[in-house]
């Protein structure tokens, strides 16, 4: 469903530049639960920026249902991230000043659906918040707000769903509610990958996927070259979604 | 209808909700916009009714034409002629109304004390160049005598009450209206008696009433040629030229009063800028979210510019219903009548300034907006 191939992500900063992905090859399988672990800045939020298609990588392809996406100008990129791909933030990003009907909406706003309306309520009532609808963000517990987000990150019908962190701002009982909504999620055919620091998430994944100084698992040298690199990425800005160090 | 608008035009309903995120900042922009509208069209309308105020007093004269016999003119006549009179009238034509004018000092006593000599002027028809504040002047004048208001007040007179000239009693028949004469006649000091009280046969003056300021202006210019023939014997005014020039002050003087007004347009536009700019900084996140998932870069453009244009056209519409009331003041205090407010007019200067509103929203939303909708969704989100 979606695929990276060999990707490589540099980053310039001053008159440095820095590899925060060094060839990845990844690819998840609709109805997949994935969870993409690893330290501070070891390149998760870079890979999870170029599959959410809010970046483009340095080199190597990203393929969406076999089409290379990568250079695509950002009117289609930004069309494809709305039909197919759902975002969940670890700090929920919810409009302070929308209900949470509306939050929910927010994806579909400028396309003058009716049904938008009824869906959001549905995926509300799904999530188990249906009295809660018109709810501001502020009137809603940490848990309840990021249910909201991923009602919204599903008001398109995506088939993929990237989530940065989901349980990171939650305790562990709410956390595991959470995850929970992901697995049933995944059983409608969405595909859910996971950025996370959180031992708890591997529960309930299918597959776990470890990330290293831009290494992604067994490709992790164990030579001297690595121990530099490390130093080098891990001081590198933006690489990281701003997890706990 | 609201809940409609806001259906209809999402960009609307996330404007008007972060409006009111931060109230007390809209309102202080609005403000702006406010201040900046209520100049404009009360500035406007100001002097509008400046205009109109001493326009009014011009537009009969704008339609007159006064011939007196040229003073520095070594050939010329000390008078007009009836026979030159006969010729006025002939080239004024029909629709133009001519009345010859006789000044004369005589001995008056208005109080039956000692007379004094006083200025007076004596015509047929005084119905075509005065009006009366109270009595009537009749269209034959035979008898009686009309009185400018302040002697009026001095003497305590009325119509009906007697006075002497030449040492004869005739009556007052009306009272002059301050203003309400044709050219450059005074009314406030005069006394005005029928030309056959002088036995003159000549004239000081003729005034020739046009039916409009064009018409008045080609009289005029006959008149300088056929009285005229090469010599100057006659002065030949019109005052078109005059009215035009009127016009002409008041315009420039109106563009000077909107210029002012307009900085503090400016200003609210600045303000404005500031406003929306701290908005975009402090939403960068927010705006990080809906570019993720899936606004386009014009929604974005769409949302801010719609919060931009709220912020005018709400202070735009304050800014009109305050300046309607300060143009009800103005015209109150200047023409004494707040209904003249409502001439079409002034609702051109309001109108124009509810729109130069509006336009400096857009104007000063165009920069934040576009800085929003161009920021890239991975820099946003990361901040």
């Amino acid at each position: 469903m979606i695929e990276t191939r060999d990707v490589v992500k540099r980053y310039r900063t001053g008159g440095e530049t820095l590899t925060a992905l060094k060839g990845i090859d990844f690819a998840v399988e609709p109805g997949e639960f994935v969870s993409i672990m690893g330290p501070s800045g070891s390149g998760k939020t870079t890979l999870l920026n170029l599959l959410g298609l809010l970046d483009d990588p340095s080199e190597g392809e990203v393929l969406l249902d076999g089409e290379d996406v990568t250079g695509i100008s950002d009117t289609e990129r930004t069309r494809s991230r709305k039909r197919t791909i759902g975002f969940v933030f670890q700090n929920f990003y919810l409009i302070p000043t929308l209900t949470a009907r509306e939050n929910v909406e927010i994806p579909a706003l400028f396309d003058h659906d009716p049904t938008v309306e009824e869906r959001a309520v549905d995926l509300l009532e799904r999530m188990g918040l249906g009295d809660r609808l018109d709810h501001k963000p502020d009137e809603l517990s940490g848990g309840q707000k990021q249910r909201v987000a991923i009602a919204r990150s599903l008001i398109n019908e995506p088939r993929l769903l990237l989530a940065d962190e989901p349980t990171g701002n939650l305790d562990r009982a709410t956390g595991k509610q959470i995850l929970e909504e992901f697995v049933d999620i995944t059983d409608r055919d969405v595909a859910v990958i996971a950025v996370t620091h959180d031992e708890l998430v591997n529960e309930y994944v299918d597959r776990t996927v470890e990330l290293v100084d831009g290494y992604m698992g067994e490709d992790v040298p164990t030579d001297g070259e690595h121990a530099s690199d490390s130093a080098l990425s891990a001081s590198e800005p933006g690489s990281d979604g701003g997890g706990p160090p | 209808m609201i809940d409609w608008l806001l259906k209809r035009f999402p960009a609307l309903l996330m404007a008007r909700r972060n409006i009111g995120r931060t109230k007390v900042r809209s309102v202080l922009a609005a403000l702006g916009i406010v201040i900046g509208v209520i100049a404009i069209a009360s500035l406007g309308m100001f002097g509008l009714t400046l205009r109109y105020q001493i326009t009014e007093n011009f537009d009969d004269i704008a339609n007159q034409v006064t011939v007196e016999p040229n003073r520095d003119g070594r050939q010329a006549p000390t008078a007009i002629s009836e026979r030159e009179v006969r010729d006025i009238r002939r080239i004024a034509g029909t629709s133009a109304s001519v009345v010859p004018l006789q000044q004369q000092r005589a001995p008056v006593s208005l109080d039956r004390g000692p007379p004094q000599n006083r200025f007076m002027y004596a015509v047929d028809s005084p119905a075509g160049v005065y009006e009366a504040s109270e009595g009537t002047i009749p269209e034959n004048f035979r008898s009686g005598a009309l009185v400018g208001q302040q002697l009026a007040m001095e003497y305590d007179l009325e119509p009906g009450s007697s006075i002497s000239i030449n040492g004869s009693t005739t009556r007052v028949r009306a009272i002059l209206a301050p203003g309400g004469t044709v050219g450059f006649l005074p009314t406030a000091n005069v006394v005005v008696v029928p030309t056959t009280m002088f036995q003159q046969r000549t004239y000081s003056q003729v005034i020739v009433q046009a039916e409009d300021s064009q018409a008045a202006n080609e009289t005029a210019m006959a008149l300088r040629e056929q009285l005229n023939d090469r010599r100057d014997r006659f002065t030949v005014d019109d005052n078109a030229d005059l009215a035009d020039q009127i016009g002409e002050t008041f315009q420039a003087l109106n563009l000077f009063l909107l210029g002012i007004g307009s900085i503090s347009l400016l200003v609210a536009g600045v303000s404005i800028l500031n406003v929306m700019l701290m908005s975009t900084v402090e939403r960068r996140q927010e705006i990080g979210v809906l570019r993720a998932v899936g606004f386009q870069k014009r929604d974005v453009l769409k949302i801010m510019l719609s919060e931009a244009v709220l912020l005018g056209v709400v202070g735009g519409i304050v800014g009109v219903v305050f300046s309607m009331i300060a143009g009800g003041l103005i015209n109150h205090f200047m023409l004494d009548d707040a209904l003249l407010a409502f001439r079409p007019d002034n609702f051109l200067y309001v109108g124009l300034a509810f729109a130069f509103g509006v336009g400096t929203s857009l104007l000063s939303g165009l920069y934040p907006a576009w800085k929003a909708a161009n920021e890239r969704p991975v820099d946003a989100l990361r901040s």
